[in-house]
């Protein structure tokens, strides 16, 4: 276990993503701005989205010289109205790169802030300007941080930090890049328009560098409910995701940070006052028996360390390697990794080797994982041929291996549970296409959840017809997790359906002016590349996309035959009124009268007739 | 002095009969027009029902010996949208028709279908506007003929015949039409024409233009005291319009001479009892008219030489073995003989005895044998 440990840390993953920067969408100065923007809207959107506060988001973009040409370096800022970010947590959640420590599931546009953490990294490489960050969780104190990243440690380093009165909550960032506005500003452009359209709860400005604002209100003053943290499904799990787990359930003591260490004085009642390392140890065999587990762990490891308060506030835990008995630290004092040995006699030896052996097998899966009950975990351990109380720490990498493939294999587990989704809801999502595209007809669907290898998705769409719309259809908007998708639509899943589509037989033909939106909700969307734009075919939501689409295009046809009814009848009007004064011309020199027949009154009423009709149609719309 | 007065009255007679079948025509074209003017005025869609001519509709009457239309009506009515432009059609029709006969002027099918335009009256192409020609013939029960429709002339006719003109500018002229050895071409003119009087005993139709001017050229006309016409293939309607009044105005049988072909022995089938396409007229028939061959029968009697039948023959030899008029007689027994041996003659097939073989030898015969037909 302690090698598998050792591997995480080799390699700072600031430097991994510094030569791997391509991966995340900083392949050139055109799609790094363009992906700059995305990352921080969408972090501002996220977070607006977790709190419920209906979203006020400020995009800017100005070139630091205005009469240089393209490629050249922007400051580009995104402010927005959420619940900002405590000043502690600051310099570490802008000034690392954190990798995926989180495994709640649920449905977000990005992954905890790592392509805004890329962003900054591209900006430094590129401008060597530091990234600003303007923060107030409280609505009083303003916290302003100029920090840069140590890639090669990961770790911020904090230029300059001012505080000052404001009246609003909110948080703004502000990173300088390299970036070529002439060249991506099309694709910023659509983006921002985009994303109003599938956020219609949220206000987005952008003020781009020629001078241009585009503004997008809210039209819809309700927020979406907010999704729910979920844990993994066991089908969507893999080796890696396992160990890690096991990583977490054994050895939950490395962010020993300020407030853990406030917890521990405030449990053992020493609040207020400094102890000795001594005093300390004595105080917590007095109340060994009311102490939390998390809290015991704590004393086990300072028994080891020999280290008050004080100390324990300057290292980090780096590693238990009960193998060897050694505990490893980093000191931030001076800057090294240390170690010391731990007696196996002592009392507290036992409390570690226990978090770090884990959790029961079945107390693994029930706790870890959703929808698992002690029955389904005994009947799994069964299936996989382990003892229910075999210890998740004790796994060889061969038994890990076969614990990841039986837990994908076993049927018995209940679908995965769709409450960590947020779709955006019919009727938001039918007053955004009215208000984008004022069509003559739309319609939305949103299907039944359902999942793929243990991912619950839900799919929406949306099909408008007429009005504003252009002809050349259909025009697709894609959509994932509320993230516009505007890059490589060329391999994309929706649009596989949609081409798939025969509109003949929906009554649609030649360039049609219509639009087909769709949004696919997940708690993780099979992008095909780590660009995160365009969702590979998986049977499954290939499968809900087809019947949500089939289902809106039956719609369609049945408008499209209404709309050819009422064309049908001002053709029939168009008729009448050509052949009928032939005839009353012919009839009346056959009858042998003078003065022709007063045929107009079929006229009108025809006319009235057809006009009929066409209410009838305008009705059944709205 | 006595003659000619007797002539006079006759002329008078017959002109007065003339203008009495105008009137009843544009009598009758009025009262249509009045009941659409009249709906119209009152705000009405005007409508007439027009007898169904779809094919479940025609059926065979034996007492009169020719196809008619059933009971069916179909509404064609000014309301539906899909009708209207052949409602308005049938009513510049009926209102050109009404001009012709008024003004006794003469037109053709082609000619029809051009004047339209004059009225944007749009046809797709002439066979729209025969097909609404045969429309205004059901709903009157009148032939395109009253009218003064016609088609375009290519039958003719050849004998001792007397007729007197009746067509505007000629009225009282007469002509013998034994006067021109290329024969008279029956159009508007003859049709209408009086038949005065005759020294033939008999109407030979034959099928072919080349035998007909054989036949001229051979005094068929004064060896056996005949009127020849042509018939060009299927008679036209003018055609078997005159053959019936010469049957029953002058009282003359009618025989016809075809090639020894299923195609043959249905052109004097449509002469004797009409056709299934013009089954809402009547008056076109000639039910005594006798067919006297090529018989198939008459292949091997003669031992003419033959011809295959091809697949369409063959297939109308069995689609005819179905026609109620091919039961009985020689219609079924010459059509099974087709059938049996699939070959067939033409009526030049007699030339191989000799050019004059046909009028000196085999047509002696069959007029003897029309006798006791």
């Amino acid at each position: 276990m302690s090698s598998i440990k050792e591997k995480f840390n080799q390699i700072s993953p600031s430097e991994f993503f510094y030569s791997n920067r391509d991966l995340a969408g900083f392949s050139n100065p055109t799609r790094s701005l363009y992906t700059a923007v995305r990352e921080f809207v969408e972090n501002a959107l996220d977070a607006c989205d977790q709190k419920g506060i209906l979203p006020d988001v400020h995009l800017t973009i100005k070139a630091v010289e205005p009469e240089k040409s393209d490629p050249k370096p922007y400051i580009l800022t995104v402010k927005d109205n959420g619940p900002g970010i405590d000043a502690e947590h600051i310099p570490l959640a802008f000034g690392t790169v954190l990798y995926g420590s989180k495994f709640g599931l649920k449905q977000a546009r990005g992954m905890f802030g790592l392509g805004a953490t890329m962003a900054i990294l591209y900006g430094q490489i590129t401008t060597n300007k530091p990234v600003v960050v303007k923060s107030s969780s409280d609505g009083a104190i303003q916290n302003q941080f100029e920090i840069l990243l140590d890639i090669q440690k990961n770790k911020p380093v904090i230029v300059k930090h001012t505080t000052k009165e404001v009246s609003k909550k909110g948080l703004s960032v502000s990173i300088c890049l390299e970036g070529d506005y002439s060249k991506a500003g099309n694709k910023i452009r659509d983006y921002v328009y985009e994303t109003s359209l599938i956020t219609p709860y949220a206000s987005i400005t952008f003020d781009d560098p020629k001078g241009q604002k585009f503004s997008h209100p809210r039209f819809v003053k309700e927020i979406p409910p907010p999704p729910t943290i979920i844990r993994p499904h066991p089908h969507g799990i893999d080796v890696e995701r396992i160990r890690r787990m096991i990583v977490e359930s054994q050895f939950e003591i490395p962010t020993i940070d300020d407030a853990m260490i406030e917890k521990v004085r405030k449990d053992l009642g020493l609040s207020k006052k400094s102890l000795s390392f001594t005093a300390i140890m004595d105080k917590a065999k007095k109340k060994w028996k009311t102490l939390s587990r998390q809290v015991r762990v704590v004393i086990a490891l300072m028994s080891f360390l020999k280290m008050d308060f004080e100390k324990l506030n300057k290292i980090k835990i780096e590693d238990l390697d009960i193998d060897n008995k050694k505990l490893f630290y980093w000191d931030f004092g001076d800057s090294q990794s240390k170690s010391v040995e731990m007696d196996p006699e002592s009392q507290y030896y036992k409390q570690l080797t226990n978090t770090v052996q884990g959790e029961p097998l079945t107390t693994f899966l029930t706790k870890r994982f959703q929808r698992i009950g002690p029955t389904t975990a005994i009947k799994f351990a069964e299936f996989a041929k382990f003892k229910p109380e075999k210890r998740m720490g004790t796994l060889t990498n061969q038994e890990l291996v076969q614990l990841s493939d039986s837990l994908q294999k076993f049927d018995d587990f209940m679908a995965p549970d769709s409450s960590c989704l947020a779709p955006l809801g019919e009727e938001p999502l039918e007053k955004g296409i009215k208000k984008f595209f004022n069509p003559d007809f739309t319609a939305v669907v949103q299907r039944p959840p359902s999942a793929y290898s243990g991912f619950p998705f839900i799919i929406e769409m949306g099909i408008a017809y007429g009005g504003d719309i252009k002809s050349g259809g259909p025009h697709v908007y894609r959509y994932a997790n509320r993230i516009p998708l505007l890059y490589d639509e060329g391999s994309d899943v929706v649009l596989k359906v949609v081409n798939d589509t025969d509109w003949g037989r929906y009554k649609v033909k030649g360039e049609p002016p219509f639009i087909i939106v769709s949004h696919i909700c997940s708690t993780r969307i099979p992008y095909k590349t780590a660009g995160k734009e365009n969702v590979a075919d998986r049977q499954e939501i290939e499968r809900e996309l087809r019947l949500g689409l089939q289902f809106l295009s039956r719609k369609l046809a049945a408008y499209m035959s209404k709309r050819g009814q009422a064309d049908m009848a001002k053709k029939r009007a168009n008729l009448y009124a050509k052949y009928l004064p032939q005839i009353a011309e012919f009839c009346t020199e056959l009858a042998g009268k003078k003065k022709e027949p007063n045929y107009k009154k079929l006229l009108e009423e025809n006319a009235i007739e057809s006009k009929k009709i066409e209410e009838e149609k305008e009705i059944d719309n709205n | 002095m006595t003659t000619t007065k007797k002539e006079q009255t006759k002329i008078r007679e017959r002109s007065k009969k003339a203008d009495e079948k105008q009137k009843n025509i544009l009598e009758m074209l009025k009262s249509h027009g009045a009941k659409i003017y009249d709906d119209l005025d009152n705000g009405k869609f005007p409508k007439f029902s027009i007898p169904s001519r779809s094919v479940s509709n025609i059926v065979y009457d034996k007492k009169l010996r020719q196809y008619i239309l059933g009971s069916n009506n179909a509404l064609r009515s000014s309301r539906n949208s899909a009708q209207l432009r052949s409602f308005t059609q049938l009513m510049w029709l009926a209102f050109f028709a009404n001009r012709l006969t008024h003004e006794k002027k003469s037109s053709t099918l082609r000619d029809v279908y051009y004047s339209s335009q004059a009225f944007a009256i749009e046809f797709e192409d002439q066979s729209e506007s025969d097909n609404i020609i045969v429309d205004l013939e059901a709903v009157t029960s009148k032939p395109r003929e009253d009218f003064h429709i016609f088609p375009e002339e290519r039958s003719s006719i050849f004998g001792d015949l007397n007729i007197e003109y009746t067509i505007p500018g000629y009225e009282g002229k007469t002509m013998n039409l034994s006067n021109h050895p290329d024969g008279y071409s029956i159009g508007p003119s003859l049709t209408t024409a009086e038949l005065v009087d005759t020294s033939a005993e008999i109407v030979i139709a034959i099928e072919k233009g080349g035998l007909f001017t054989r036949f001229v050229e051979e005094q068929i006309d004064k060896k056996f005291k005949s009127i020849i016409i042509n018939t060009g293939g299927q008679a036209p309607r003018s055609t078997r319009t005159l053959l019936k009044r010469l049957h029953e105005e002058m009282g003359l049988p009618v025989i016809v001479l075809t090639d020894g072909d299923v195609y043959g022995e249905h052109i004097a089938m449509v002469i004797k009892s009409g056709s299934a396409n013009a089954a809402h007229l009547r008056e076109l028939t000639v039910p005594d008219a006798k067919w006297v061959g090529v018989w198939a029968t008459d292949i091997e009697k003669y031992k003419l030489p033959t011809i295959p039948m091809t697949e369409s023959d063959i297939k109308r030899c069995y689609d005819l073995q179905k026609d109620p008029r091919y039961q009985d007689g020689i219609w079924k027994k010459e059509l099974d003989v087709f059938l049996r041996l699939k070959r067939k003659a033409e009526l030049e097939a007699f030339s191989k005895y000799g050019l004059t073989n046909i009028t000196d030898k085999y047509l002696p015969q069959k007029l003897e044998l029309a006798k006791s037909l």
